[in-house]
């Protein structure tokens, strides 16, 4: 059914949504409570710093990851030079741009989950012993669990269909790089018309089974019931 | 006994301004205003929720705020307990974690409060494995109590606890909150807007208007303040008692109660012998006689001596002694007329009907 390079082309874009959505999501919990909860001066400018994947061209987005990770941009040489690892032209660097892209996705999301946490009880936990951090492990989040995990699903999903930032910071690599839209790009330069259609009919799937596993989610905390919602 | 808390401090909002200072003993103490007189930001100073613009905070001799030397201790590192108005149970935790929430977070040597003894004396047991929305409002402020007292905090602040329950509700937890009061010894500052609650509960009351600290003195002295009116104005006053059921005579309609060294008769009810309930009875409700009422249907008549004689605007407000403070309201002309002076030998007239039973 699906030939081998496309079977990997699965794998890789699993491999590269699930590591992305994985690394973004701390950043994007971190920046979105800061957004809702602190009153630091500069919200404004961490807001659009954080949106500006969201509005850019991901082409671009993935030129900055170059600059960074390349071996002489800061975060590449270190790692070249501390630990000898080069991460351009990697899986890793894919999902460094599937995350990259993502964290607007996933910051606005939980910034909406966030809010919707009655921030008396957070006073609560507060006066009952709990410091701010103990709080937002054991109230803030498990709170706001179902809208993070609305946006991990988003996030997971844009990273899926990652492709302009990814292709420059990854390229297209069979085997290495080359997640569905890569492939399928590939696919349309040479002509070949039945592996896109294969690769469409792929997607479709993931996406398929992305939103069912979320409304399944969503309906399970629904039969618990959400009394804090309302009240 | 020394002051537990000691503080003096200035608060300002646009448009408001907070400013206290006053000692808190032990014991409970109510602090009492209409709403909007900065009895909720008074307590979220003390609490740590809110920071004051000026003055010092110490509890039991600790420092929690001091604006001179920069000092403000978060309210988790404060050992003081919040009820707060809503119950603010957390929905995602059954009873049983809610009240074990604060008590893990309490070092292992300062915990002097077993949940055990809460689940005893709040009669929680039945309610342990349920979560807060399947609780009626009564069991959830049971509950939220039993969780603040869990930490084994050196003060608890109540912020009008039972103004979301029914009148029946309210005579059970007064009961629980005096329960507490007895057995825990945790000094309480209570907020409260209801003179009834005050005078049931409270030991000493700060009287708050539009943040300024109007009286600070026992309730009966307090509540003859004229800020205190406003509030009054609005409010039914009602008599909150503890009462044990002595006897029932169901022929003639009553179940004889017994409150100190009187018997009351109420009406019929079913409730065993032995059992203490609480019972209401509005101030307005009661007839005052100067002399003994004779061939009159009300089944109490009872012997009090007036101690207190308050005139709240269109109101009088006598405070008569019977083993228990009792507040009759009657007409600036009826206090004309009977020529009621304080310290004087009354009768108070009270239908078993208008006794309500409240639980």
């Amino acid at each position: 059914m699906l030939s081998s390079d496309e079977f990997q082309a699965l794998r890789l874009s699993l491999q590269v949504a699930s590591l992305g959505t994985l690394l973004g999501l701390p950043i994007a919990l971190a920046i979105g409570w800061v957004l809702v909860k602190s009153s630091i001066r500069g919200k404004v400018v961490l807001d659009t710093l954080v949106s500006f994947p969201l509005v850019l061209p991901p082409v671009i987005t993935g030129y900055f990851l170059l600059l960074m990770l390349g071996r002489n941009g800061p975060i590449g040489s270190f790692l070249h030079d501390a630990f000898g690892i080069d991460l351009v032209f990697t899986w890793v660097a894919a999902a460094l741009a599937a995350g990259l892209v993502s964290l607007p996705l996933m910051v606005r999301a939980i910034e909406v989950a966030i809010a919707g946490v009655d921030p008396r009880l957070e006073r609560a936990a507060r006066s009952l012993g709990a410091g701010p951090l103990r709080t937002i492990a054991t109230v803030t989040i498990p709170l706001a669990y179902r809208g993070i995990l609305a946006a991990a699903l988003l996030g997971f999903a844009r990273g899926l269909g990652e492709f302009g930032a990814t292709i420059v910071v990854a390229g297209n690599i069979p085997g290495q790089t080359q997640t569905i839209p890569l492939a399928m790009f590939t696919d349309l330069q040479a002509g070949d018309d039945g592996g896109a259609v294969r690769l469409v009919v792929l997607s479709l799937s993931l996406a398929l089974i992305s939103l069912s596993i979320h409304h399944v989610l969503v309906r399970r905390r629904g039969l618990l019931r959400r009394p804090w919602a309302t009240s | 006994m020394g002051n537990v808390l000691n503080l003096r401090l200035r608060k300002s909002y646009p448009g408001f301004e907070l400013a206290v200072s006053a000692s808190f003993p032990s014991g409970i103490v109510a602090i009492f205003g209409p709403s909007g007189s900065g009895k909720t930001t008074l307590l979220n100073c003390v609490a740590g929720l809110v920071s004051p613009d000026e003055g010092e905070i110490s509890l039991n001799g600790q420092t929690l705020f001091s604006a001179a030397k920069k000092l403000d201790l978060p309210p988790e590192r404060r050992r003081i307990g919040y009820m707060f108005q809503d119950s603010l149970l957390f929905p995602h935790l059954t009873v049983k974690e809610n009240i074990h929430y604060g008590y893990r977070l309490t070092p292992p040597q300062m915990r002097r409060i077993n949940p055990s003894k809460l689940v005893e004396l709040l009669e929680l047991g039945p309610l342990m494995d349920r979560r807060p929305e399947s609780l009626s409002a009564g069991e959830r402020q049971r509950v939220v109590l039993a969780r603040a007292l869990a930490t084994s905090p050196n003060l608890l602040l109540l912020d009008e606890p039972l103004a979301s329950l029914h009148t029946g509700i309210k005579g059970r937890i007064l009961r629980y909150l005096k329960a507490v009061d007895r057995e825990l010894a945790i000094p309480m500052i209570y907020v409260s807007h209801s003179i009834s609650e005050v005078l049931t509960l409270a030991h000493k009351v700060l009287i708050l208007n539009r943040g300024r600290q109007v009286a600070y003195d026992e309730p009966r002295r307090a509540l003859s303040q004229p800020a205190v009116i406003p509030a009054v104005d609005v409010e039914s006053l009602e008599n909150l008692f503890d009462v044990e059921v002595l006897e029932h005579r169901p022929s003639s309609g009553i179940t004889l109660a017994r409150l100190g060294e009187t018997i009351l008769a109420l009406p019929h009810l079913g409730q065993e012998t032995g059992k203490v309930i609480s019972i209401a009875i509005r101030a307005s409700d009661i007839i005052l006689a100067s002399a003994k009422p004779e061939k009159i249907s009300a089944r109490n008549i009872l012997k009090a001596r007036t101690e207190e004689i308050h005139s709240l605007g269109p109101r009088v407000l006598v405070q008569a002694h019977l083993d228990q403070p009792w507040l009759v309201e009657i007409t600036p002309d009826a206090l004309a007329n009977l020529d009621l002076r304080e310290g004087q030998d009354v009768y108070l007239v009270v239908k078993s009907s208008s006794i309500t039973i409240l639980d």
